[in-house]
């Protein structure tokens, strides 16, 4: 794919950069149409769902629970759950697409590249190392952000919607992470991380292993120490622990919870946490990439 | 998996010296792979050997220590030594249950996508071997280590698991437990491996071949969750009165016969009748005469298992056969070129 697109780019007179996008982005954007695709069809399938699941199927599952009548209990909880992780699963697939993200930007952005030799074709061309791959990774930094945040009010909107008819809440992994900007964060770090690892591999293959490994620490710790981001509320020792179900309790045995009021403080924080790794990986890419070209 | 082995079987017969040094040039090309592969196995087989033996012990001993202290402990296991002994069991089985995954990748990117797409394999072809015994010997090789691999985990989550499921509160049929418990994890990584060459002779480039071989083997493995329960005859009891399951059985139907001997699923009325009296009112009033309930007893295991593994390795083998034919057509409409 590289080795035949890199011919047909910036270089080909008969394909002229037109339109808004012109000269190394629009290198980018061609030379990775295909991963630019696949990107575009896997959102426009998960806002597609979500609206679909909201606007017409919400109605018919209140139809079918109306239909179930006296002997209830299993066909309405089965309705339910088609509702439910229908929905689910486009925040899950959407939320963990940073795995994606870093995978391709390791080995097909960057490692691929570097491995072939057209990066380095690319800088005996007028385009210095440090420009190519700013633009290599701004052109998907800006896809992220802008999918990223149409994604993220589809969601709110859709998860806020039909709360009866969802079974989860706003603690489950996906929810808690793609109701706010943390999702976008991922996908960026999924970027930085992947950059890091293609620059310094400069092997597509392990470069792309490494940096799903390592976004996968990243992500399983943030995940398992997100009820310790943001201090939590101990319950007044006369009153006893309050059950009330929007609250995440949190279980070391001593009562203590956050109400749903943090999630917004606990999510700025991992938002924050992970955008930090973002920078950091990002530079680090850059700084390695100065020293090896001089 | 058949066509595989008779195609090596043959070619070795014919060259013995040949076909054992196409065999080392395939494991000398994918030693990264091979030592990654062998660090993994023995990294997984210590974990597993540590949670069957030492932290089992130490989550058992402490269990039994707080269950004596409080009674609520005894129904929540908990503490730092029951939650590190948890925590490996479960990723454990996680990684062994996932492992077809990560061969599936590997096969479809770097076992025959990269040779493809650098001209390596082209320049195979050229020497003494012809593409159909580099395809076969590419199969064979990594087939035989994944199935010595298997072999070794397999067993070993067994063991791991049998000893401290009852601590766990896990169950035989959770599908991540199924998987690492029995045969069908070998199965599902020899395809993987099918599907990762199909998809590398398909697609010709490395990292595209990844991810159609990881999104190919996707819905086996989906189908295979969704399906499993369906590939072997359930055992349905009927009875008066509500029907007890064997112990530890799975439970998959209930539902209840009226007088007119009309067969009604899903349904649990009178499930939460208060003693015998209180369910034949129940039983009169709704015109219930008997309640049956579908379910697969512990014993099912193994032929659950082996139904499952013939489904998935009849998947790989029509894969190989794909792979082996459409390699065939190329070489032999373009010459060697691909």
């Amino acid at each position: 794919m590289s080795a035949f697109a890199v011919k047909g780019t910036a270089e080909t007179p008969g394909v002229p950069p037109g339109g808004p996008v012109k000269g190394l982005p629009w290198a980018v954007l061609r030379l990775h149409r295909a991963a630019l695709v696949v990107w575009g069809a896997l959102m426009l399938a998960a806002v597609g769902t979500l609206v679909w699941e909201v606007e017409i199927t919400a109605d018919s599952v209140r139809d079918r629970i109306a239909a179930c009548g006296r002997t209830g209990g299993l066909c309405r909880i089965q309705n339910l759950t088609d509702y439910s992780s229908t929905i689910g699963w486009a925040s899950t697939l959407v939320y963990y697409s940073f795995f994606a993200v870093a995978a391709f930007t390791a080995g097909a952005l960057i490692g691929r590249e570097l491995e072939n030799g057209t990066a380095q074709l690319a800088w005996t061309q007028s385009v210095s190392p440090t420009r190519w791959l700013a633009a290599t990774l701004a052109v998907p930094a800006v896809l992220l952000v802008a999918g990223g945040t149409v994604f993220v009010f589809v969601f709110r909107w859709a998860w806020a919607a039909n709360r009866d008819l969802m079974g989860d809440d706003w603690t489950f992994n996906d929810v808690f992470a793609a109701r706010g900007p943390a999702l976008v964060a991922y996908g960026l770090c999924g970027l930085g991380v992947g950059a890091l690892a293609g620059v310094v591999l400069r092997r597509s293959l392990p470069a792309l292993g490494i940096a799903c490994g390592v976004m996968y620490l990243i992500n399983h710790n943030l995940e398992k120490y997100r009820e310790d981001l943001w201090p939590a509320v101990t319950p007044a020792p006369g009153k006893g622990v309050e059950m009330s179900e929007d609250v995440w309790q949190i279980g070391d045995g001593t009562g203590r919870f956050h109400p749903q009021s943090h999630y917004w403080p606990m999510h700025l924080v991992e938002t924050g946490i992970v955008l930090g790794v973002a920078v950091l990986a990002t530079g680090g890419a850059f700084w390695v990439l100065r020293r090896r070209t001089g | 998996m058949t066509t595989l082995l008779t195609s090596t079987d043959t070619s070795s017969s014919a060259s013995p010296g040949v076909g054992r040094g196409l065999a080392l040039s395939v494991l000398r090309l994918h030693r990264s792979a091979l030592w990654i592969w062998l660090l993994l196995v023995a990294a997984l087989a210590a974990a597993m050997l540590w949670a069957y033996g030492p932290g089992f012990e130490a989550a058992d001993t402490d269990f039994r220590e707080r269950c004596r202290k409080s009674v609520e402990a005894c129904h929540f296991p908990g503490g730092p030594a029951f939650i590190r002994y948890d925590t490996v069991v479960s990723y454990s089985t996680l990684a062994v249950t996932y492992l077809p995954f990560l061969v599936a990748a590997w096969a479809g990117a770097a076992l025959i996508a990269r040779e493809l797409e650098t001209g390596t394999a082209q320049l195979a072809w050229t020497q003494s071997v012809s593409p159909t015994r580099w395809l076969a010997a590419k199969l064979a090789v990594p087939a035989l280590l994944i199935t010595a691999g298997s072999a070794v985990l397999v067993p070993l989550h067994r063991l791991m698991w049998n000893r401290g499921a009852e601590l766990l509160g896990a169950d035989w049929y959770d599908e991540n437990t199924f998987h690492a418990n029995g045969t069908v994890t070998l199965a599902y990584a020899l395809c993987g491996l099918a599907l990762g060459a199909l998809a590398g002779l398909v697609v010709g480039r490395a990292l595209p071949a990844l991810g159609f071989a990881f999104a190919a083997l996707l819905p086996v493995f989906y189908l295979g969750n969704e399906y499993r329960v369906s590939l072997w005859p359930t055992v349905t009891a009927t009875d008066t009165k509500i029907p007890g399951l064997p112990s530890e059985a799975l439970d998959l139907e209930r539902g209840v016969i009226t007088t007119e001997g009309t067969r009604i699923g899903n349904n649990l009325a009178c499930t939460d009748s208060d003693g015998p009296a209180d369910l034949k009112r129940c039983m009169t009033d709704a015109g219930i005469s008997d309640f049956w309930t579908t379910y697969h007893p512990k014993s099912h295991f193994w032929p659950l298992q082996l139904a499952e593994t013939g489904v998935v390795l009849a998947v790989a083998a029509l894969a190989v056969t794909a792979a082996f034919v459409l390699l065939r057509r190329r070489t032999a409409t373009e010459g060697v070129a691909v």
